[in-house]
C-alpha cells in the first residue's frame, strides 16, 4: 500500500525530510508531494547574507534539485501557496485551485522576519509592505537588494544586534560598505551574552569597521530619498542615523497561520508532541522553525523548561531525519517499529557561532552569573546539585574574552571572543556534556604559542635522528672520532639516513664541536 | 648465490631500496633444529640504495631488518601441535599430507566453502596471485580474503567509484616534491615511512603542509614554524571536515569550473550535498576553527593554480565504518579543485603494507580475479578460466570480506579449516578476542610464518616459510611501480616458499591447472592472467625489471607503462571522473550521528562520564616508528624492542589528572569487547577526550581487543579509529614488577 505524504514548505528542513523519504518513494511505499511557495526549490537560507555581500553566489546555495526529485517520482509544486487544510477530508487546498489528498501531512512552513513597529512601515505583520530601501533579508530577492547597495558603496544601517544582523554588518563592512548596527541594550547579542563578552564584542565590531549604536530605541524610518526610498532611521532620543539601505534583523516568528486556520493548537509555534505530531491530530506533523515541541502532558519536565522554537537549522535537520525514519516505518506498515524507534533527543540550548571573517565569537547556554556573584552561583544548588562555577579571562585590549560557566565541571554557558581554538573546543565540550579539565586555563592555552610542538632547547643526550634512533651523544662521539660532515656522520651512525629532517641538527653538532676545538 | 643483492625493504609500501651484503661466509643453518641460544650477529649488512622513493634513506626498521634472518626464535621446521598443546617438529611430507587430509575431510563433511584462506598484503605478487588461484582451483572455495581488507579497502572502493581504477598514488612519488600545498589526512608518515618525509620538504618550505590528525603526530609537528597548518578534529569527524572544506571551495568560487565541466560528472549533487556544511557549523561538529577550514581551502586552491596541490589520505580517515565515503569526500574535494590527472597536482592514498598495492590486484580479495578483475564479471571469469585451463563455471563466486570471513570461523556453514599466510590476525584483526576464539574453534588451522606469531601459537600446524632476503619475486609499491625482490642468502634448511607449499598441496589435492614453485614462471602466468584487466602487467618481465626499467601499471604488452594515470581520461566508459555525494550517516551510536545528544552519548553514554572508577573516552589506534603491523617481526628485533618494549597509552595530562593517572602509571583501557592494561604516556599532543594506543602488541597490550568489528557497507573496512573505551587507573601487574613483553618470554 502506498502512503500519501504531503510536505508544505520547501526550505532547508523540508529538503532534508524529502531527501530522507526518497528511499520510500523509490520502493513505492510512499507517494510524496512537496509544495513550496517560492519559485526555487530549497536553498540554504542560512547563507542569504553571504549572497547579499557577494561572498557566495545564489546558484551555490541549492539544497535540492526539483528536476531530480521529479525524476525520482516526487510531485514537486513550486511557486504555489497553500490556501488551507481540510482536516476532516485530509486534503490540502492550494492557491492555484487544485487540491491534494494526504495520509500524513508535514508542515515545514518555517518562519518570517519580525517587522518592528516603526512609523513609516506598514505594521501588518503577515504581509508587510516594506518601503524602498528597507529589507528583511529573507530570500534571494532581498539578497540582490543588499548586493546592489554594497556595490554602489551605499550606507547600510542594520537594525538589530542579533547574530544575523552582526554577520551581515561585518560582511558588508568587509566589502567596503559603511555600516551601522543599531541595537537596544548596552551591547549586541544582549539576550545571550554577558557584559564582559558583550563589551569585547562591541569593541571588536568597531575594530572591524562597523559602527555600533547601542542603547538605541528606534521609532521610525524616514524616506526622503530621491525616489522616496529610505534615508534615515529615527531614534527615540530624537537623533537619526542616515543611510541608503535599512536591513531589518529583529528575529523571526514561526509561520503558524495555516495551522491556526485548521484549528491546530499553537503557542509561539505549532505545538507538537515528542513525536513531532500536532496535538490531537494523528495525521499532521510539524518540523523546523514553525514547530514548537511542547507535549500535552503537564507533568513533562522536558516541556516545562522548553523555550519555544530555537530558530536554528541544526535542530530542524535532526527533526527532519527523525521524522523521515518515523514516517517510513509507518508507511512500511511497521507500527511496532515506529513505536520502538529511539526517541528524538532533546535539543540543548542553541549554540551561536558568528559567521564572520576576522571576528571569532561563540556563545551558548546561560552566561548571566559572574565569578563573584554568590547569589547567582548558589541558586538552584543543594540536594546533591552542585553550585555553579565561573572561570573568566578578559583581554579587551586584544579583543579576547572567555567565560566558562560550569556545574559539576560541565558547561552550562560559554562565551569566547577572539579565541578560535578555545571556542571550537568549548563548543564540543558543551555539546557532548563532557567535563572540563579542572585547570580551566588549559582551554585558554589552546590558542597560545606554547601549544606549538616542543621547540625547547635540545637535550644533548636526546634523540636527534628519530628515524634511525640515534642520540646526540652517539653523533658527538662520531664527530670526535673524525667525522667532519653530515654524510660521514650518516655513514658512521645512520643518523640522518631516514627522512633527512635532522641534517641541520647534525650540522649544528659538528659545528659546535669544531668551534669548541678552535677555541 | 650473490654476495650482494639489490632489493627492497621487507616492511612498508614505500619499499625503500636497499643493498644486502654478506658479512661473513654465508653459513645459514644446514641442519634442522633451533638456532643458537643467544642472537648471533646479522648475516647480512643492510645499506640504503639510491632510488626515487627513498633516495638512499632507510628507517630503523629497515636498518635492523637483517637481524631476523638468523633469529633464534625462527621457525625452521613444520610444527604440529600435540594433544598437550605443545608444538613439535614433523617432516614436510607428513605436514603436507595432513593438510590435504584435513582439507578433504572438512570439504567432504561441510562442503567446499568450509575451507578458508586468509592472505596478506606482504606477499609478493607471485604469491598473492597463486594464493587466489590455489583457493579457487585447488581448494574450490570462495572463502578467501586478506588483511588488506583492514588496510586499503576503503580507499580502493572510493578510487574505483570515482576514477574507475585504484592505484594508490596515480603518479610517481617524486612528483609531489615541487608541490606548494600538500594536504595529508590521517597519515603519520614521519613514523610509518620516514624516508617519505623528504618529499614533503618543498611544501614545508612553502608553508603549505596541511596535516589533519586528532593527535599532534610527528607528521603534524612538521607544520610548526611556518611549515603549514595542523587541523585537529574530533575522532570520527573527518568526513564532516572534508565537506566543510569543499563547501568553502564552492562558495568562495575556488573550484575549477572548466575541469568540472569537461572531466567530471555528478558535480551538482555534490555541490548540493556540501551546502549544509558551512565552516561555522563544521567547526561545531569537528572542533576545527572555521577560519582554519577556510584557510585550508584557499591554500589548496592557490596551490592548484600555482605550484601544485596534492591531497593524500591514510588509514586514519579510511579505517572507519564510513571510510569509503570519507575517501570519496577527499576525492570530491580534489576533483572540485581539478587536481587528479593534472600535470602538477593530484589525489592519492598512501598504501601501507609492503605489497599492499600488488596484493590487492591479483585475486586475494573475496570478490576479485587477477588484474583487478571482478569475479562476478562473466568476461573476466572467461579470461581467467582460459588462462588457468579450467571450466569457467568451476571458479567460485564472490566470498566473504575479511571481517565476515573471520566471524564465520567454526560456525555452522562457516569455515572449519583455515590457511593463514603473511598475516597475524590474532593481533591485527578487529575485536581480536572474538577472532582468537574463532581460531580456536576451528577443526584445523594452518599458519605459514617464519616466527611463532600469536596466530601461529594457536595453530594446529605451523609451516615455516622464507624471509624477504631469501626469495625471488616482485612487489608493487605505493606508486604502482613494480619492483624486484632478490635473494641475498640461502634460506634455513627446513623453510620453504609458499609457492612450493601451494604446488605440493595442489598435487596432493589432485588440482587441475598448474602450480609452479618458481617465481618467474608464476609471474609469466600472472602477466597472461592480468592482460586486459585494470592492473595489466602483461608488458612487464623480470628481465626488464632487472635492467632497471621503471614499470608502472597498467603496462599492457607493447606499451611503455603508465607512470601517470588520468592525464587524458579516467577509467570509466565516458572517460569522466564520477563525483558521488556523501554525507555523514546516522548510526546507532557513532560519530556520523552529529546530534549533540548522540555525540554526548558516544562520549559519556551509558558509562555516564566520569565515575569514581574512570572515564569514558574515545580510542584511536596507530603505529610507532619502531614497529610494523602486529609487531610479529619488529618485536623480535632487539634494537627496536629496546626502544619500544611495550605499548603505552597516550593520554592528555588534563584527562590523566582527573583520573589520578601519572606518567608511567598502569592504566586500564576497556570496553565490553576486551581489556588492555599498559603504562600511561602523558602528552599534550592528544586531544583531551581521546586516548591513543599503538596496535603492535599482543595479549594485555593488544589494542585490537577493543576495536569493533562493525564494517563499512561498501568496502568491508572495520572501525579501527573510533571506539569507545573506559579508561581508569589500574594496579600494576605482578606486584609492581614490570612484566616482560610477551615476545621476550616467547624467546
Amino acid at each position: 500500500m502506498t502512503e500519501q505524504i504531503v510536505v508544505v514548505g520547501f526550505g532547508p528542513v523540508a529538503a532534508r525530510l524529502v531527501d530522507e523519504l526518497l528511499p520510500g518513494v523509490r520502493t513505492g511505499h510512499v507517494s510524496l508531494t512537496v509544495i513550496g511557495e517560492e519559485n526555487e526549490a530549497a536553498y540554504n537560507r542560512v547563507l542569504i547574507g553571504s549572497v547579499g555581500v557577494g561572498h557566495t553566489s545564489a546558484d551555490a546555495l541549492a539544497l535540492a534539485d526539483a528536476a531530480a526529485l521529479a525524476a525520482d517520482g516526487v510531485d514537486v509544486r513550486l511557486g504555489v501557496g497553500v490556501r488551507r487544510i481540510d482536516r476532516p477530508r485530509q486534503r490540502v487546498l492550494l492557491a492555484d485551485g487544485t487540491d491534494v489528498h494526504f495520509d500524513r501531512l508535514v508542515l515545514a512552513t518555517g518562519s518570517r522576519p519580525v517587522i518592528p513597529n516603526l512609523t513609516g512601515i506598514n505594521p501588518d505583520p503577515a504581509r508587510p509592505v516594506l518601503p524602498h530601501g528597507v529589507t528583511a533579508l529573507r530570500d534571494l530577492r532581498d539578497a540582490g537588494q543588499l548586493r546592489q547597495a554594497i556595490e554602489g558603496k551605499k550606507r547600510v544601517v542594520v537594525l538589530g544586534g542579533g547574530v544575523l544582523g552582526l554577520e551581515i554588518a561585518l560582511a558588508a563592512a568587509e566589502e567596503g560598505a559603511t555600516v551601522t548596527v543599531v541595537h537596544n541594550g548596552p551591547f549586541p547579542l544582549g539576550r545571550s551574552i554577558d557584559r564582559g563578552g558583550g563589551s569585547v564584542l562591541s569593541a571588536s565590531l568597531r575594530r572591524c569597521g562597523v559602527k555600533v549604536a547601542g542603547n538605541a530605541r528606534s521609532t521610525g524610518v524616514e524616506h526622503n530619498g530621491p525616489n522616496g526610498e529610505f534615508s534615515a532611521l529615527l531614534l527615540a532620543d530624537g537623533s537619526a542615523i542616515d543611510g541608503d539601505l535599512l536591513v531589518l534583523s529583529c528575529g523571526v516568528r514561526p509561520r503558524t497561520e495555516l495551522a491556526e486556520g485548521a484549528g491546530l493548537s499553537t503557542g509561539t509555534g505549532i505545538l507538537v508532541d515528542h513525536q513531532l505530531k500536532a496535538h490531537h491530530e494523528p495525521h499532521i506533523f510539524a518540523i523546523g522553525d514553525c514547530a514548537e515541541v511542547r507535549c500535552a502532558d503537564k507533568a513533562c519536565a522536558e516541556c516545562r523548561n522548553a523555550t519555544g522554537p530555537l530558530g536554528l537549522v541544526g535542530p530542524g535537520w535532526r527533526q527532519a531525519e527523525w521524522l523521515a525514519e518515523h514516517l517510513l516505518l509507518l508507511a512500511g506498515a511497521d507500527p511496532a517499529g515506529a513505536e520502538a524507534q529511539a526517541p528524538l533527543p532533546q535539543e540543548l540550548p542553541g549554540v551561536i557561532v558568528l559567521k564572520a571573517k576576522g571576528l571569532n565569537l561563540v556563545v551558548a547556554g546561560s552566561n548571566g552569573a559572574e565569578p563573584w556573584d554568590e547569589e547567582a552561583l548558589t541558586a538552584g544548588a543543594g540536594n546533591g546539585r552542585e553550585r555553579l562555577q565561573v572561570a573568566q579571562w578578559a583581554d579587551p585590549e586584544h579583543g579576547r574574552y572567555v567565560k566558562m560557566t560550569t556545574r559539576g565541571g560541565v558547561l552550562e554557558g560559554l562565551v569566547a571572543v577572539g579565541m578560535p581554538r578555545t571556542a571550537a573546543e568549548l563548543v564540543g565540550l558543551f555539546e557532548r556534556r563532557a567535563e572540563l579539565p579542572a585547570d580551566r586555563s588549559l582551554m585558554l592555552r589552546l590558542d597560545g604559542p606554547d601549544q606549538l610542538p616542543d621547540a625547547g632547547p635540545l637535550d644533548p643526550n636526546g634523540t636527534v635522528c628519530r628515524c634511525a634512533g640515534v642520540s646526540g651523544t652517539v653523533i658527538r662521539t662520531a664527530v670526535e672520532e673524525g667525522c667532519t660532515n653530515v654524510g660521514e656522520v650518516s655513514k658512521a651512525t645512520r643518523a640522518g639516513t631516514g627522512c633527512g629532517g635532522c641534517h641541520d641538527d647534525i650540522k649544528g653538532i659538528i659545528e659546535r664541536h669544531f668551534q669548541a676545538a678552535a677555541a | 648465490m650473490t654476495k650482494s643483492a639489490a632489493t627492497h625493504c621487507p616492511y612498508c609500501a614505500l619499499q625503500c631500496a636497499m643493498t644486502l651484503t654478506s658479512t661473513t661466509a654465508p653459513t645459514p643453518a644446514t641442519k634442522p633444529g633451533p638456532g643458537p641460544a643467544s642472537q648471533a650477529p646479522p648475516l647480512l649488512e643492510v645499506t640504503g640504495r639510491d632510488f626515487p622513493t627513498n633516495r638512499g634513506g632507510l628507517c630503523r626498521k629497515g636498518w635492523t631488518s637483517a637481524s631476523l634472518l638468523n633469529h633464534p626464535g625462527r621457525v625452521t621446521e613444520p610444527l604440529l601441535r600435540g594433544a598437550d598443546g605443545v608444538h613439535r617438529p614433523i617432516g614436510w611430507d607428513q605436514a603436507l599430507a595432513l593438510v590435504a587430509e584435513q582439507v578433504k575431510a572438512a570439504q567432504a563433511s561441510y562442503g567446499a566453502d568450509s575451507v578458508g584462506v586468509f592472505g596478506g598484503g606482504g606477499l609478493t605478487n607471485e604469491k598473492a596471485y597463486l594464493l587466489g588461484k590455489f583457493a579457487r582451483v585447488a581448494l574450490g572455495t570462495s572463502r578467501i580474503d586478506y588483511n588488506g581488507r583492514f588496510c586499503m579497502s576503503s580507499a580502493a572502493a572510493a578510487g574505483m567509484r570515482a576514477f574507475g581504477v585504484d592505484r594508490g598514488l596515480p603518479f610517481p612519488l617524486a612528483d609531489i616534491d615541487d608541490a606548494s600545498t600538500i594536504l595529508i589526512l590521517g597519515s603519520n608518515v614521519a613514523e610509518t615511512m620516514p624516508p617519505f618525509v623528504q618529499h614533503l620538504q618543498g611544501a614545508r618550505d612553502n608553508g603549505g603542509l596541511i596535516v589533519v590528525d586528532p593527535r599532534r603526530s610527528a607528521t603534524a609537528a612538521f607544520t610548526a614554524d611556518g611549515g603549514g597548518l595542523h587541523l585537529q578534529p574530533l575522532p570520527g569527524t573527518d568526513l564532516t571536515l572534508l565537506l566543510g572544506i569543499s563547501h568553502v571551495v564552492i562558495h568562495e568560487g575556488l573550484s575549477d569550473s572548466v575541469y568540472l565541466r569537461e572531466r567530471t560528472s555528478g558535480y551538482d549533487a555534490v555541490a548540493r550535498s556540501v551546502n549544509s556544511f558551512w565552516p561555522e557549523r563544521v567547526q561545531s561538529l569537528t572542533g576545527v576553527p572555521a577560519d582554519l577550514i577556510r584557510e585550508t581551502a584557499r591554500r589548496l586552491a592557490a596551490g592548484a593554480s600555482n605550484g601544485g596541490s596534492y591531497i593524500l589520505t591514510g588509514r586514519g580517515v579510511e579505517q572507519h565504518v564510513d571510510g569509503t565515503d570519507t575517501a570519496t569526500a577527499a576525492i570530491n574535494l580534489s576533483l572540485l579543485l581539478g587536481l587528479p590527472g593534472s600535470a602538477r597536482s593530484g589525489y592519492g592514498t598512501l598504501t601501507g603494507q609492503g605489497n599492499g598495492q600488488g596484493g590487492r590486484e591479483h585475486g586475494q580479495k573475496a570478490d576479485q580475479l587477477p588484474g583487478y578483475r571482478k569475479i562476478t564479471d562473466p568476461a573476466a571469469r572467461a579470461h581467467v578460466a582460459a588462462v588457468w585451463g579450467v571450466p569457467e563455471e568451476s571458479i567460485p563466486g564472490p566470498g566473504l570480506p575479511a571481517v565476515k570471513l573471520l566471524q564465520s570461523l567454526g560456525k555452522p556453514d562457516g569455515v572449519r579449516c583455515l590457511l593463514v599466510h603473511a598475516s597475524n590476525i590474532a593481533v591485527a584483526a578487529p575485536d581480536a578476542n572474538s577472532v582468537i576464539a574463532g581460531l580456536r574453534s576451528l577443526d584445523f588451522l594452518v599458519v605459514c610464518d617464519f616466527f611463532m606469531s600469536e596466530t601461529a601459537a594457536v595453530a594446529d600446524l605451523v609451516l615455516p616459510v622464507l624471509q624477504w632476503a631469501e626469495e625471488e619475486g616482485t612487489l608493487t609499491n605505493l606508486e604502482g611501480r613494480v619492483l624486484r625482490r632478490r635473494p641475498a642468502i640461502k634460506p634455513p634448511f627446513g623453510a620453504r616458499s609458499e609457492l612450493w607449499i601451494m604446488a605440493r598441496l595442489a598435487e596432493a589435492l589432485e588440482a587441475p591447472s598448474t602450480f609452479s614453485e618458481y617465481p618467474e614462471e608464476v609471474f609469466e602466468e600472472l602477466r597472461l592472467a592480468s592482460a586486459g584487466g585494470l592492473a595489466d602487467y602483461s608488458g612487464i618481465s623480470y628481465g626488464m625489471l632487472d635492467r632497471g626499467e621503471a614499470a608502472y601499471w597498467p603496462y599492457p604488452a607493447g606499451s611503455t607503462g603508465t607512470p601517470r594515470l588520468f592525464a587524458d581520461s579516467f577509467a570509466h566508459a565516458d572517460g569522466r571522473a564520477v563525483m558521488t555525494p556523501v554525507t555523514p550517516r546516522r548510526r546507532a551510536s557513532g560519530p556520523g550521528d552529529t546530534s549533540p545528544a548522540a555525540v554526548a552519548g558516544v562520549i559519556s553514554g551509558t558509562d555516564s562520564g566520569t565515575r569514581s572508577s574512570g572515564r569514558s573516552m574515545t580510542l584511536i589506534t596507530g603505529r610507532l616508528l619502531e614497529h610494523y603491523q602486529s609487531g610479529a617481526q619488529t618485536r623480535r628485533v632487539a634494537d627496536l624492542l629496546a626502544a619500544r618494549p611495550q605499548a603505552t597509552v597516550q593520554i592528555h595530562p588534563a584527562a590523566a589528572a582527573g583520573l589520578g593517572i601519572t606518567e608511567g602509571a598502569y592504566v586500564s583501557v576497556a570496553n565490553d569487547r576486551g581489556h588492555v592494561l599498559c603504562k600511561a604516556e602523558l602528552s599534550t599532543a592528544i586531544r583531551q577526550e581521546t586516548v591513543f594506543l599503538p596496535f603492535h602488541f599482543p595479549e594485555l597490550e593488544s589494542a585490537n581487543r577493543l576495536t569493533e568489528a562493525a564494517t563499512d557497507p561498501i568496502s568491508g573496512m572495520p572501525e579501527f579509529k573510533f571506539n569507545r573505551v573506559h579508561v581508569s587507573l589500574a594496579a600494576a601487574p605482578l606486584d609492581g614488577v614490570d612484566r616482560l613483553p610477551a615476545t621476550m618470554e616467547a624467546l
